[in-house]
């Protein structure tokens, strides 16, 4: 189909979507005004009877642990799918060849670089830590952790990012995030009570190790989602240094 | 095993494919390729047990088992519930079932992409069990989101092919949209009901149909229909088909595009279930027109097509078309004639989809043209092409007669009897395809085949040159396929308690306390039994139609002109041929005039 | 006729989902219709944020406020939490799909891509 006639369709029809959509929001309940019983009901009693003072980190891996576990392998299935996707059919890139592309850089560069790699590090634990308490949790972590390796690879070279992240444990430890969730749930299957109860000790409000399996789930969560995102970054990394080697 | 044990295993088929997987993945780099393949069939096959003891349980009395121990505080539900019933049990029966034939089908000679294929595999399995168990909304989005992904990541193992990646990056985009319009629709029925679970949602709804239930209906079936591969949202289906590796297209044609299908039969009956009253025939009118449609343009695109796996995903979007009109016709034996009807289609689509992934790997070709002729000496092969033929013309000895039976009978119930021609005319077509190419491959007979753009492309084959035997491993899981079917009609004890539970899904009266309070209220009044006679008739004419049209074609150069039926339809279908154009931009634009024209069509027929 | 700042949100949330779906139809650049697809899920955001908010409410976070007051939604944001992240991966995987496409058939425009054609 020519591109012209494509796009006068689509405004034919786009605008029927669109007319519908904004018809269909005229009978919502006006902005503002939320009155469902879900939220309300789980905002009353998850202080007390989980101990976890972040409800929405509540919800995500006690209430609704089930959609969460399936998030946590969908992200675990797109990495596997990315690293199938970019997988060397050749080896084009000799491993032991280094790359030497360390770029002159300020002197500001260079003296800050290390502190915020570990001002980041720490800042991902911390979040990790408190995400039963404060806004935080699992997947929040993970993220902040993965991107400390490339402040290496923007601020250093390619050598010491691809140090950190070509090494074959991420593999396994993005597995035992990924499958370690399920095996705290099939624990309190072999417990007896249904999949995901939370049924470790709950602890006091306020403290760090507080909330039973929640703040042991998140941790799992942290693990995969690092060793997820440095793992996708490694195969684009790849296939970008494959693209600008010189063919043999 | 009690009942009780037995639901204790209900989070089971989702979680042991996703532990398998995970062990699998971690350690992937470390083990060999035979282990892996070994694993993979290992977890499958533990899955398939635990799927048939919740089977067994569920017959027994129906549960829901509740994640986290949150069970309903009053009306509000809390947790995230999985209902064990016949229909969800025996729908992972399935899925564990084709999933573990196809790992015995790609046992160490289908290339695994560095041992990535096979957690992949049990990860979608793993997704299918869940979106049929769950009864929760959100975890339904979160499973097809699960499936789709792993789905777009097993299309991409093929990464040599001579057609680019654009089969599934068209895959992804318009399944991507899916997602978000089913999205769309969870928020807008989340804002009204305040509630995620589907049985709370169509309590809260109740009868209500202004335009914001309409249009979340909209969304939500369409996003559904995409995935179902319905008229005019099919268009990536034959695309995906054409990219990804043969014991994949057996998931995908088998379970994935059905899988679409129940979610939209589950939101017709559970949640949608009082919206719809006063407006029955107006609601059948819109489903038999899209399950209309659906059955003649994949028909006719299935018959014009000479690439074999592009042809049996037409005829997928076909059938999916007949399934459509079953849950049309609505009611509990329109629900029974689709259950029915999708296992039938599911065995006898991955066993043809096994036979060609035989002709791929012995032949090393896939187009009919590359194959003419080639296919002598694979007598077994054959035959069993030949069964999968009869068997989508709802030919006489095969389950899907009697799914066409239910769906005959449900239809003369509400006055519509004419949808048994729109069926006839589908299974001939989809049935005259595949004999034709049958004919062309197994016997040789007839003139050179008429061929196509995509089908002289072709397909690199899947394995290695060494070795071209065909191995046991290889022509088992292709005979289970057929078999089964069969089986399943020559012992039809298990229909009277199919037909039970399936009415028992359909009703919302039934289903809410089961959700609510756990405990089986007496069930619908006992099923009629259906009489079969009408059907039998009509898929024997089917067949006879299917052979004169594949012969029509075959021996074309020996007939007069004017009778050369099927030559005209493998040439002339131009126009309808460029709507499979691969641009993903049309694509998109199909799934805009779809989502208008039906939101359209709602908002005018029910308000 | 309800006032237009009332639904403001969700005529933001369906404008935006209009956008994403013209800029994949006129798409020429396969990357380009990548983001368009984030743009489509960005929509949803909205869209549930906007159904969740309670004017007056405060964040659903008790680690320094009384249990009890009145707070906004908590489930839309843990929905949206999910969503965030099975966008982020997503797009990931159909970038990787790009530059194969890329390294295959060197263009990443759909028009001179198309094999498949029916």
């Amino acid at each position: 189909m020519r591109e012209t006639l494509r796009v006068r369709l689509f405004f034919v029809f786009g605008g029927i979507f669109f007319l519908l959509f904004c018809s269909a929001a005229r009978n919502l309940p006006p902005w503002g005004s939320y009155r469902g019983p879900y939220g309300d009901v789980i905002a009353r009693v998850s202080v007390y009877e989980r101990h976890a003072t972040d409800v929405v980190n509540a919800i995500n891996y006690d209430y609704r642990a089930m959609d969460t576990l399936g998030e946590e392998f969908i992200l675990f299935t797109a990495v596997l799918g990315v690293l199938m996707l970019l997988r060397r059919e050749q080896v084009k890139v000799n491993e032991g060849e280094k790359i030497d592309d360390r770029i002159r850089l300020s002197l500001t560069a260079r003296a800050s670089a290390m502190p915020a790699l570990l001002v980041t590090v720490v800042f991902g634990f911390y979040i990790g830590l408190h995400g039963q308490l404060t806004p935080g949790g699992g997947f929040q972590a993970g993220v902040i952790l993965a991107s400390a390796p490339f402040l290496l690879y923007v601020c250093e070279n390619t050598e010491s990012f691809r140090r950190v992240t070509s090494h074959r444990a991420l593999e396994v430890i993005e597995a035992a995030g990924a499958g370690g969730y399920a095996v705290i749930g099939l624990a309190a299957l072999a417990l007896g009570v249904p999949f995901l109860t939370n049924f470790l000790p709950l602890g006091t409000t306020g403290d760090v190790f507080s909330s039973g399996t929640i703040a042991l789930i998140s941790a799992c969560v942290g693990f995969e989602v690092t060793a997820a995102f440095l793992l996708a970054g490694y195969a684009y990394l790849q296939e970008i240094i494959a693209g600008e080697t010189p063919e043999e | 095993m009690t009942a009780n044990q037995a639901f204790s295993l209900t989070p089971l088929p989702v979680v042991v494919p996703m532990a398998g997987a995970a062990v699998m993945a971690g350690l992937r780099k470390w083990l060999s390729r035979a282990t892996v393949d070994s694993l993979g069939i290992l977890f499958s096959a533990i899955t398939l047990a635990v799927s048939i003891c919740l089977l067994s349980g569920a017959v027994h009395a129906p549960m829901v088992y509740w994640f986290g121990n949150w069970h309903p505080r009053g009306s509000v539900i809390l947790g995230i519930g999985f209902v064990v019933d016949p229909v969800s049990a025996g729908l992972t029966v399935l899925a564990s079932s084709l999933t573990l034939l196809s790992l015995v089908f790609s046992w160490r000679l289908v290339e695994s992409g560095s041992n990535h294929f096979q957690p992949l595999m049990l990860i979608f399995l793993a997704a299918m069990c869940g979106f049929s168990l769950t009864v929760d909304i959100f975890n339904l989005f979160v499973f097809f989101e699960l499936m789709s992904t792993a789905a777009f990541a097993l299309c991409g193992l093929k990464t040599a092919e001579p057609a680019p990646l654009q089969g599934s990056f068209n895959f992804a985009v318009t399944n991507t949209i899916a997602a978000f319009l089913i999205l769309t629709g969870i928020a807008l029925l989340y804002a009204v009901t305040g509630a995620l679970n589907m049985a709370q949602i169509g309590l809260s709804l109740g009868g209500r149909h202004d335009s914001l239930v309409l249009f979340a209906f909209t969304l939500l079936t369409c996003g559904f229909f995409i995935k179902a591969a319905i008229v005019p949202f099919h268009l990536w289906l034959p695309d995906a088909h054409a990219v990804a590796p043969t014991s994949v297209c057996v998931l995908f044609s088998g379970l994935m595009v059905e899988l679409g299908l129940v979610a939209v039969a589950r939101l017709r009956f559970l949640v949608f279930a009082q919206t719809f009253l006063s407006h029955e025939p107006q609601l059948r009118a819109v489903l038999f027109g899209l399950g209309t449609l659906t059955i003649v343009i994949g028909g006719l695109m299935c018959y014009g097509e000479h690439h074999l796996k592009r042809m049996l995903a037409y005829s997928t979007i076909c059938h999916s078309g007949i399934m459509l009109l079953a849950i049309g016709a609505g009611g509990a034996i329109g629900f029974s004639a689709l259950m029915i009807y999708l296992v039938a289609h599911a065995f006898i689509k991955g066993g043809l989809f096994l036979g060609s992934g035989i002709l791929l790997h012995r032949l090393r070709g896939i187009g009919e043209k590359t194959l003419f002729g080639k296919g002598r000496s694979l007598r077994w092969t054959g035959l069993l092409w030949f069964l999968g033929a009869a068997g989508l013309a709802a030919a006489p000895p095969f389950l899907t007669m009697t799914g066409e039976a239910n769906l005959f009978h449900q239809a003369s119930d509400v006055g519509s009897s004419w949808i048994s021609w729109a069926c006839l005319l589908g299974g001939s077509l989809t049935c005259a395809a595949v004999l034709r190419v049958g004919m062309h491959t197994f016997f040789g007979w007839g003139t050179e085949p008429i061929t196509d753009e995509a089908a002289s492309i072709g397909e690199l084959p899947e394995t290695d040159a060494g070795d071209r035997r065909i191995f046991w491993y290889q022509y088992l899981p292709t005979a289970i396929c057929m078999a089964v079917p069969l089986a399943l009609v020559l012992r039809p004890g298990w229909l009277r308690v199919a037909s039970e539970a399936c009415a028992r899904f359909a009703s919302q009266a039934y289903m809410l306390p089961l959700v609510y309070k756990g405990m089986a209220s007496s069930g619908p009044a006992p099923v009629l039994s259906v009489a079969t006679a009408d059907a039998m008739w009509h898929g024997t004419v089917a067949l006879v139609l299917a052979v004169l049209l594949a012969c029509s074609s075959v021996f074309r150069s020996r007939i007069r002109r004017p009778l050369r039926l099927g030559a005209f339809l493998e040439r002339r279908l131009t126009p309808l041929r460029a709507m499979q154009s691969g641009h993903p931009g049309d694509y998109v634009l199909w799934l805009t005039i779809g989502v208008a024209t039906i939101g359209l069509a709602n908002v005018l027929l029910f308000s | 006729m309800p006032h237009v700042l009332h639904l403001l949100p969700y005529l933001v949330a369906a404008w935006l989902f209009f956008c994403g779906l013209y800029g994949l139809v006129s798409s020429r650049h396969l990357v380009h219709s990548v983001i368009c697809l984030a743009i489509l899920q960005s929509s949803t955001y909205i869209l549930l944020l906007g159904i969740g908010y309670r004017v007056g409410g405060v964040a659903p976070i008790f680690a320094d406020i009384a249990p009890g007051t009145v707070t906004v939604d908590p489930v839309v944001q843990a929905l949206m939490l999910t969503d965030v992240v099975v966008e982020a991966v997503v797009v990931a995987l159909l970038l990787a799909m790009v530059v194969k496409a890329h390294e295959k058939s060197g263009t990443v425009s759909p028009d001179e891509l198309r094999t498949l054609r029916g």
